[in-house]
């Protein structure tokens, strides 16, 4: 705490605040899109048709074309918001360790998974967008190539996973920082965040089998 | 049969410059209700005097014996050997200066802390002496005393990532204290003041709700619920006042 007494006389703006309300927003946003993207894929279930016209609204709406690049613009700001808490030096880095190893402490362990999953989203997650926004339509067909072909099958797999956990986490997370999960809560919300990781990934593995024997 | 407790204490002396960080063992029979304070208090009278660690009420009242005790700050004196296992670690408080062993100076960092929080009723009135003291509604001085429990022990502060990664982090400890002033009716600052001490990325903003904090408090203090609060009056509190604290300027 050291000479940091001094800096505090001084005239304190509001940016901290706004920034931190805009990374837990942003979130918000993304994990809802989220959401509605699981179950946009999950429609492969009901058939190659379905999924088709499904995602022939979303384009034929020009939601796909709108939506996709505004997510993406969030998707980015939520990062750079995020990487002001991430440890990107090396000495922030081993301190962070160490702590961690030291300390047998699960809450700690699960915001190391969401620094680690947050960093693999943002390559994964630039990747996938640029795969598919650039190759509109979507259609069943051409999904089925993006799972069938290459290391895609892999990808997906650590995509997905990282997706649930990051989202998950992140809720609770979002909540433990803002209130909303309480101590007298708080162990029931982990059991439903718990719950709800678990739901997405087998949604999603569902889609993906699906998909690779489509 | 009594157990034979292995204790892994962290050694070393600043002071001396031959001394090197290191662990050192010690063997210790178990006894009926040991804690680690007597069983320190034994392995430096029967075994080496130059161990250094502090302990002053015994009873979790000073806050001067926390350690991380296998992994978990908590303090020595509160903590009996029968709830841990054979092998016991200890290790001073990590962000704290080393004064040796597994002695810190709390006091120095706790100091500085109450300083930058203004840890003290703020007033607008004169103070009468003779005037009876004004009442206050019992329940809300429950509620007050509940966060006023805090024996400044530390173990928060070591427990933090934030707060071991940015040294100038207020940390649990400070941010509960404001939440004790913000209750406290006595006290006059305006929510702009308390903005000012704390709506930064050094206090609430900072916190990364990892929990460990709330997690290893001795006193139990409710420091979850006062983070998520003062986060909440803070976050809305800057959208809601905009207009209203630029005018001010
Ligand atoms: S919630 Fe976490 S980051 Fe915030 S003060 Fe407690 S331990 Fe530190
Ligand atoms: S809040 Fe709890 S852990 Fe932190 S200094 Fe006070 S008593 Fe110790
Ligand atoms: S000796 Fe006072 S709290 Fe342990």
């Amino acid at each position: 705490m050291n000479s940091a007494s001094k800096v505090m006389v001084g005239r304190v703006g509001k940016g901290s605040a706004y920034l931190d309300l805009s990374q837990a927003l942003s979130g918000i946003l993304l994990s809802l899109f989220m959401l509605g993207h699981t179950l946009f894929v999950f429609g492969i279930v009901f058939g190659a048709k379905f999924f088709d016209q499904v995602a022939g609204f979303l384009e034929s709406t020009n939601l796909a074309q709108i939506g996709g690049p505004i997510v993406g613009l969030i998707f980015l700001v939520h990062f750079i918001l995020a990487a002001r808490k991430i440890p990107f030096t090396t000495k922030e880095q081993k301190i962070v360790w160490r702590q961690a190893l030291m300390l047998k402490h699960s809450d700690t362990w699960l915001w190391l998974v969401q620094v680690i999953t947050g960093m693999l989203l943002l390559l994964l997650g630039s990747i996938h967008v640029w795969v598919i926004l650039n190759d509109l339509p979507i259609t069943a067909l051409k999904s089925k190539e993006l799972v069938q072909s290459g290391l895609w099958l892999y990808f997906n797999l650590l995509f997905l996973f990282s997706v649930a956990l990051h989202l998950g986490i992140g809720l609770y997370r979002v909540g433990a920082k803002w209130g909303f999960v309480t101590r007298s809560n708080r162990f029931q919300v982990k059991k439903v965040i718990w719950g709800l990781i678990g739901g997405l990934i087998l949604l999603d593995l569902i889609s993906l089998f699906r998909f690779y024997f489509l | 049969m009594p157990r034979m407790l292995q204790f892994n204490i962290f050694r070393y002396n600043p002071q001396d410059e031959d001394s090197k960080p290191h662990m050192q063992t010690f063997y210790l029979e178990e006894t009926p209700n040991l804690n680690l304070f007597i069983a320190l208090n034994k392995i430096r009278e029967e075994q080496d005097p130059s161990l250094q660690f502090d302990f002053c009420c015994r009873a979790a009242i000073c806050g001067a014996c926390a350690m991380v005790i296998n992994g978990k700050p908590s303090l020595a004196c509160k903590t009996k050997t029968k709830d841990l296992p054979d092998q016991i670690n200890l290790l001073p408080l990590p962000g704290f200066k080393l004064v040796g062993d597994l002695s810190v100076d709390t006091g120095s960092w706790f100091r500085s802390m109450n300083e930058r929080v203004k840890a003290w009723v703020h007033q607008d009135k004169e103070f009468d002496p003779t005037a009876e003291e004004e009442r206050m509604d019992n329940s809300l001085a429950e509620k007050i005393y509940e966060l006023d429990r805090c024996i400044e022990c530390g173990c928060c502060i070591a427990a933090c990532a934030t707060a071991q990664m940015r040294s100038d982090f207020l940390g649990a400890v400070a941010l509960n204290r404001v939440a004790r002033f913000i209750l406290d009716p006595r006290d006059k600052r305006t929510e702009k003041e308390y903005f000012e001490i704390i709506g930064t990325d050094q206090g609430i903003f900072g916190c990364m709700g990892l929990l460990a904090c709330e997690d290893v408090c001795p006193k139990n203090i409710p420091l979850q619920d006062q983070l998520g609060y003062l986060r909440r009056k803070m976050g809305l509190g800057a959208v809601k006042n905009y207009l209203f604290w630029r005018k001010e300027k």
